[in-house]
């Protein structure tokens, strides 16, 4: 009997072995079956064969789990695809934000790269050659719809890669009410900003008048917020680095004297920016910088503060800039054939149709980045339409450059180093001479 | 064990039914003979394959990667030799790193030993709720590490933590205290944190090692004139070391390798200060993209703590040797 039992376990812990080996590498959305439950699995990789006729043309899609809603979103998504397009089998896996970036390069060093991936960076599987330009997996009917100056932002040596799937952009929020008790008006330059915030802490020292976020998650914001409203840039209009700029390190001065001056929260190294979102809507910080989300954020956390948004103050007579992130799609470069790339195109002139894309906007409350979607956007919802606006004229991170996972984190330990007492100056001049050489 | 043991298992020679005994004895064919040779390979075949493709492989992989120029999209592009070492060792942050990981290696390991090993012996005596006591002791081991590590900073944090809201209340502060004023504060209390987790398992495996000890040792100490300290010093502790240097050489590496409680808690944040190689090659591979030195890091904390093992298995076959 104990023969037969461990005979039975070392069956079971062989078949274990042989399901670890199992070839099939696209598993369903999480939560979800496939569309196509009943369709029987094809074992072989869904990356290069082209379909022969009759046989249906498999899409793996890896999308970024933006919150609650997005998985429900892409299964209902890759339901009624498949059910449009019999002869178009679709997978989406929805892969949280924590782990996606694990996740692809994992899939890429085993050559297993997905057909399309819906992330914010693609400097990096550009520079490997692993990507299609835009043009040839996007037809030209969807790629009309784009705004210009976020297709601008995915370009490499001329040639468009990526296209952008949503944006989120920033302003200055405020406390209404602690602003009036204070008697400051709503600060349109840093001078003005310096003087509300000493105004705050005199009314009330238990209140942060300003927040600021520099830790690992975001600390490249705040630097974008600063160096962008003070005239100053990551590179020159060449595309060269200019991370020590005269203009960099005065507007990184500023952000520090701040903090040292007691003006802010007491922690930016750690103090996330859903630790300030936090604080703002129990009326602990009465400033802060934040993105179009957080009045869903506030609502969504039962606040009642009195507040409102206004442009990023700024200084010398700069205009103010906001800051916009940007997400997007690109098509891996897998041997497709011509009729996966019909497919391929298929699948974007079906997700960018109008009123399915501006639906998959304010699903989880971002910004349109077609013209299209930014009028349904706003017509549907008033309070976005400000938004709509900013977002069409801000500012992005150089993600282009193959650099940029190196400057963003550069920057930031540049302000952490600077908030444990470093030189500015010195502090950029080093990450200067480290990034451009 | 005898050394001399058979790898495969010994039949028992008592209660064997006749039967069996004279089928036994019946010669056997040469393929039965070969069978019974390969069979305790076959047995622990599964075991081994599972080891090599969950423990070696990935552990040459890693090697492998270490000493490869890997893109930042995850390709490897050739070798390297020691480039990737190179690197990191030259980086300003490693050596603030490893000072870090081994502060924190040797502060948690030590003082949750010595806390553990008070704690096993309060919890060996009996008195009324021992078992209430013992049981409340696993909680922090039951809970997951996250979880721990996120009810800690929302203990010290200095606008809503429950540590400032118990001082006001009791009159000790007027106003909240800032109680991570420096990152050597905030390290400081993810030391606490990593203490506070690991002492349950320290206290279990002395405790079962004091369980094992025959109460006629004290009584023959107490006979002999002997005081609570000399008990402890000459019958408990060498009675109990063999229980404390399994849990030590284990939580130097549970320890070392640690991840949840200081990424949750800080990041390694603020600059470096906090990090520990764990940490810190999670920071190079997955925010900075650099795969090779994120494996060259991962190579240096498996050396370190390969050294450490070795002490552990030179102690132990001495052990065995012994008896």
């Amino acid at each position: 009997m104990k023969k037969f039992l461990a005979l039975l376990l070392a069956l079971v812990m062989v078949m274990a072995l042989a399901a670890c080996g199992n070839k099939n590498d696209t598993p369903p959305a999480a939560d979800n079956p496939p569309a196509n439950a009943d369709t029987p699995k094809d074992d072989t990789p869904s990356t290069s064969d082209p379909a022969p006729s009759g046989e249906k043309i498999d899409i793996n899609v890896i999308a970024a789990q933006y919150g609650q809603n997005t998985t429900q979103w892409w299964a209902d998504f890759q339901s009624e695809f498949n059910k449009t397009y019999e002869n178009i089998n679709l997978t989406v896996e929805v892969v949280s934000w924590n782990d996606i970036y694990t996740v692809v390069n994992t899939r890429v060093s085993n050559q297993q790269a997905p057909d399309i991936l819906n992330i914010d960076v693609f400097a990096d599987y550009q520079a490997d050659d692993l990507l299609l330009p835009a043009k040839d997996f996007v037809s030209e009917e969807t790629y009309a719809k784009m705004y210009p100056a976020f297709l601008d932002q995915s370009v490499v040596d001329g040639t468009v890669w990526a296209i952008p799937d949503l944006a989120s952009a920033r302003a200055m929020y405020y406390n209404v009410d602690i602003l009036e008790a204070a008697g400051v008006e709503v600060p349109t330059t840093w001078d003005e900003l310096k003087a509300a915030c000493e105004k705050i802490k005199e009314y009330d020292p238990e209140i942060y008048p300003w927040g600021i976020d520099m830790t690992t998650d975001e600390g490249q914001a705040a630097f974008a917020y600063y160096i962008w409203n003070n005239g100053g840039d990551f590179t020159d209009a060449d595309g060269n680095w200019t991370l020590n700029s005269a203009e960099n390190v005065e507007a990184i001065e500023y952000a520090i004297s701040l903090v040292k001056d007691g003006l802010t929260n007491s922690d930016p190294a750690t103090d996330t920016r859903y630790d300030l979102q936090d604080m703002f809507g129990t009326g602990k910080v009465a400033m802060m910088i934040g993105p179009n989300s957080i009045p869903t954020y506030i609502q969504e956390g039962g606040s009642t503060i009195n507040y409102a948004f206004a442009a990023i103050p700024t200084n010398g007579g700069n205009p103010s800039v906001s800051a916009g992130v940007m997400d997007r799609f690109m098509c891996f470069d897998n041997n497709h054939s011509p009729e996966k790339l019909e497919a391929i195109k298929t699948f974007f002139d079906f997700f960018y149709d109008d009123t399915r894309y501006s639906d998959w906007v304010l699903m989880e409350g971002f910004l349109p980045a077609t013209s299209a979607g930014g009028e349904i956007v706003a017509s549907s919802d008033p309070s976005m339409a400000p938004w709509v606006d900013i977002v069409g004229s801000c500012k992005f991170y150089p993600t282009a450059k193959s650099e940029w996972a190196d400057v963003k984190q550069g920057v930031i330990n540049v302000e952490q180093q600077a908030l444990l007492g470093g030189n500015v100056q010195e502090l950029l001049d080093g990450l200067q001479s480290e990034i451009a050489g | 064990m005898s050394k001399s043991a058979p790898a495969a298992p010994v039949k028992q020679k008592t209660a064997v039914p006749a039967k069996q005994n004279s089928l036994k004895r019946r010669p056997r064919s040469a393929g039965a003979k070969a069978l019974r040779r390969i069979e305790p390979y076959l047995w622990i075949a599964p075991s081994m394959i599972l080891m090599a493709v969950f423990i070696l492989i990935p552990i040459i992989s890693v090697f492998q990667m270490s000493m490869s120029d890997v893109s930042k999209a995850g390709k490897i592009k050739g070798f390297n030799g020691i480039a990737n070492f190179t690197k990191v060792i030259n980086g300003s942050a490693f050596s603030l790193v490893l000072k870090n990981t081994l502060v924190w290696t040797v502060a948690v390991v030590v003082l949750s030993t010595i806390l553990g090993f008070v704690l096993a012996l309060i919890l060996n005596n009996q008195f009324k709720g021992r078992k209430i006591a013992r049981a409340i002791v696993v909680f922090p081991w039951a809970t997951t590490l996250v979880i721990q590590a996120s009810a800690w900073n929302f203990i010290i944090n200095t606008d809503y933590g429950t540590l400032n809201t118990l001082l006001i209340k009791l009159g000790i502060l007027q106003q909240g205290m800032n109680w991570t004023p420096t990152p050597e504060a905030y390290f400081a209390w993810e030391i606490a944190c990593g203490i506070f987790v690991t002492i349950p398992f320290v206290t279990f495996c002395v405790l079962s090692g004091l369980q094992s000890i025959d109460t006629s040792f004290y009584e023959a100490a107490t006979v002999d004139g002997a005081n609570y300290w000399q008990k402890l010093f000459k019958i408990t502790l060498p009675l109990v070391k063999s229980s404390l240097t399994v849990s030590t050489v284990l939580n130097i590496i549970y320890v070392f390798n640690s991840f949840p409680i200081i990424w949750t808690m800080t990041k390694g944040d603020p600059a470096n200060h906090t990090d520990t190689l764990v940490t810190y090659l999670y920071k190079l591979a997955f925010y900075n993209g650099r795969q090779g030195e994120a494996a060259a890091v991962s190579v240096i904390g498996f050396l370190i703590l390969l050294l450490c093992a070795s002490v552990y298995m030179i102690y132990t076959l001495r052990k065995g040797d012994d008896m």
